[in-house]
């Protein structure tokens, strides 16, 4: 029999932004349980691992080339009819970064969690919500099998896209099919990658998403695609979409594929709520992935630390209540919102984009020194040569 | 009253990658992930199709 468990702060996953907000509930001074549901951290993830990072240094994370595998030089973007437009590092230094190995990194984020005092227990899930007057205390868990309670003032929601945990405390978190991306990634090795760039390949190929190459190394590259799930009609649609890419491409069709990935990306505006009495919910289970690109690490990060920090206030201050988490709700949103709902918005837009206007867009854009990448620039310097084009985008501009 | 359509999800290891897409897309929060085995609670669910689409792999089947 296991036997039940009490702390200050309960962390549901030991993903990035759960042990991001373990940590630093600890460093805060709050007595902090972090659980996962898998047997291990870090594996498997569903991830194109590719990241930026000018976020690192705020959040305590250094870069280690324990889990950098490669620091790409800048990004490529392939229209309908493969015109490439080449983003220099410099330019688009706040989208492009790093392709790391995310086994290592979660790891490494846990380990830190660790040694700033947080407990870890494995192959423990959340299997329902405690609740007392009303409130939520706590939450029924099962670790090896066994079921238990775990009961804290505050505990945070850090399970991942398939978040059942925010669902159970009542918060809205179910997403439209327009506001979904359902992907899937193979690692292939024996590939002609250039581990200059990551590339993004736009268009029918991969509708309302795209398809990535995120190199690992010479020969060695993650290969993926995300299909918006308001386009999908049929089953398997994902797999059949990225095997007739990788057939069409003699650079990748000799691959050999040593992973297989696949998983829900959230595409969505940012949620009207993610706090209620004694719950804090954070990443990817907030719906925090950006929109446009489907990155979701860096977001997570940022907005876990913000959580930790307001869950060990809300201990000492003995208030877990959905009124002072709203400083979680004021902190992340005026460091992320703002950016969410913009790209979301060029997201709507981009998704119902046929392949000739993809092609104009960038066929615009070649050959212009883009100063910064940013939604902005992009539709001024397309208006300038297809005008047409960008009457729908006016709003932007 | 009509018949409802069997959902069959082929789990038993041959197509689930064990992703919890279709965990996270049900809008009714009736599919679960348990370790290596989907399940779904036949009661509550209205065969929307959706964690159909959703699987990359199309390991989920209704018929």
């Amino acid at each position: 029999m296991v036997e039940n468990l009490t702390t200050d702060v309960l962390v549901v996953g030991a993903g990035p932004a759960g042990s991001m907000a373990a940590k630093w509930a600890a460093k805060s001074g709050a007595r902090v349980l972090m659980i996962e549901k898998r047997q291990e951290i870090g594996s498997p993830v569903r991830c194109g691992e590719g990241m930026s990072k000018d976020w690192l240094k705020e959040v305590g994370i250094v870069p280690s080339q324990r889990w950098i595998n490669v620091e790409v030089e800048g990004a490529r973007i392939f229209s309908p009819s493969e015109k490439v437009l080449e983003i220099n590092e410099k330019h688009a230094g706040n989208e492009v970064g790093y392709v790391v190995e995310r086994d290592a990194f979660d790891k490494q984020l846990a380990i830190d969690a660790g040694n700033a005092g947080v407990d870890v227990l494995l192959k423990t899930a959340a299997t329902g919500v405690i609740r007392e007057n009303g409130k939520i205390v706590g939450v029924k868990a099962k670790r090896f099998g066994e079921p238990f309670e775990i009961r804290a003032p505050v505990t945070i929601g850090a399970d991942g896209f398939e978040s059942q945990f925010g669902r159970w405390a009542g918060l809205p978190t179910n997403l439209a099919l327009k506001d979904m991306d359902s992907c899937l990634q193979y690692r292939m090795t024996n590939v002609d990658c250039d581990v200059r760039y990551c590339d993004f390949y736009l268009g029918s190929v991969a509708p309302g998403g795209y398809v990535w190459i995120f190199p690992k190394g010479e020969g060695l590259a993650n290969v993926g695609i995300g299909v918006q799930l308001s386009q999908i009609h049929g089953t398997a649609e994902p797999k059949k979409y990225l095997d007739a890419w990788i057939a069409k491409h003699p650079a990748y069709s000799k691959g050999k594929t040593i992973d297989v990935v696949g998983g829900g990306v959230s595409i969505a505006p940012p949620l009207k709520q993610t706090v209620t009495d004694g719950v804090m919910l954070v990443g990817d289970a907030a719906r925090m992935i950006d929109p446009l690109t489907g990155g979701g690490i860096a977001n997570g990060c940022i907005a876990g630390k913000i959580c930790g920090e307001v869950a060990a206030e809300a201990v000492r201050e003995k208030t877990p209540t959905k009124e002072f988490f709203q400083k979680y709700e004021k902190g992340w949103r005026a460091r992320l919102e703002e950016k969410l709902y913009r790209n979301w918005l060029a997201k709507e837009k981009l998704c119902s984009l046929s392949d000739a206007t993809f092609d104009k867009v960038v066929d615009a854009l070649e050959g212009v020194k883009l100063q910064k990448l940013s939604v902005h620039n992009i539709l001024k310097a397309v208006h300038d040569k297809y005008p047409d084009v960008t009457r729908e985008f006016e709003s932007f501009l | 009253m009509p018949s409802k359509k069997h959902l069959h999800i082929e789990s038993s290891g041959q197509l689930c990658i064990y992703c919890g897409a279709c965990v996270g897309v049900c809008p009714l929060n009736c599919v679960y992930l348990d370790e290596t085995r989907i399940t779904f609670d036949e009661k509550i669910c209205t065969r929307c199709e959706i964690c159909v689409k959703a699987c990359p792999v199309g390991a989920i089947a209704i018929g």
